[in-house]
């Protein structure tokens, strides 16, 4: 099915461990104690431990890669963080199609928290196989 | 006034250059990174996903001054500009370079913005991705 304006991307929920932000961190290589280590983010002035900014964006990826499939290519991906989010809380990862133009397709994507909060919002480009 | 001078000091570098960063992609770190995110589609075990740029070239410039400002470092966003896929095997440098500091006044006191640019060259020299990220102090 060709993507239309409107269309809405099938939702994608994660459930994010604290076990998660540990392999996360270590797969990226990216060891801010905030993400695993409860103490140093209170110390910090955050609630607990939180997910790292760009494992949000990997799920916004995933919501648009398997949405895509090998229909097209990714051209560009945006993410802005809005807020925070914690472990043991689901992520609901959604997104729809705002623009076709021939075969450049863009999208708006979000990420909510489990209170409906848009805590990670961002668009992409892709460009459809012809 | 030492806040003040901590922006001025990085103010100083934009425009300046951490060193590259070469690495190969390797099997081992995608089929690792593809489960840290959580996603088992099978086209990550030949190439990257989306994101995987950031974990093969962990950030090359350290701005230790940085530190002085605020009590930690916040991730404000992520830009990826994706020009051919990356491939296992694919050797990869990244160059990164500080393209603007600026602090801007919240409602739970000020704040500091850095912005990184990152650009991916593969083995034959293309260029293969860039990346913008928002670095925020608070």
């Amino acid at each position: 099915m060709n993507p239309t304006a409107g269309q809405e991307l099938p939702e994608l929920i994660k459930h994010p461990t604290t076990r998660q932000l540990v392999q996360y961190a270590g797969a990226q290589g990216d060891f801010y104690e905030i993400h695993y280590d409860q103490d140093f983010a209170r110390n910090v002035g955050l609630p607990g431990v939180i997910l790292h900014g760009l494992l949000k964006a990997a799920f916004l990826g995933q919501l648009v890669t398997d949405w895509l499939g090998d229909r097209g290519t990714l051209k560009t991906f945006e993410v802005s963080y809005r807020g925070i989010d914690q472990p043991g809380r689901p992520y609901r990862c959604r997104g729809r199609v705002t623009k076709v133009d021939g075969d450049q397709v863009e999208l708006e994507v979000w990420g909510e928290d489990s209170t409906g909060n848009r805590t990670t919002v961002g668009t992409a480009t892709v460009g459809m196989n012809g | 006034m030492a806040v003040t001078s901590v922006v001025e000091r990085l103010r100083a570098r934009i425009g300046t250059t951490g060193p590259p960063i070469t690495a190969t992609v390797e099997p081992g770190h995608l089929k690792r990174f593809a489960e840290a995110i959580g996603d088992q589609n099978p086209r990550w075990l030949q190439e990257a996903p989306p994101t995987f740029l950031v974990a093969l070239a962990p950030t090359s410039m350290h701005l230790a001054e940085a530190e002085e400002y605020g009590k930690g470092w916040l991730n404000g966003g992520n830009r990826f500009e994706y020009v051919e896929p990356v491939k296992v095997g694919d050797r990869i440098t990244a160059t990164q370079r500080v393209a603007d500091v600026y602090e801007k006044s919240g409602s739970s006191g000020s704040l500091l913005f850095i912005i990184f640019e990152t650009e991916y060259v593969n083995q034959h020299g293309r260029t293969v991705a860039r990346l913008r990220g928002t670095g925020i102090r608070r």
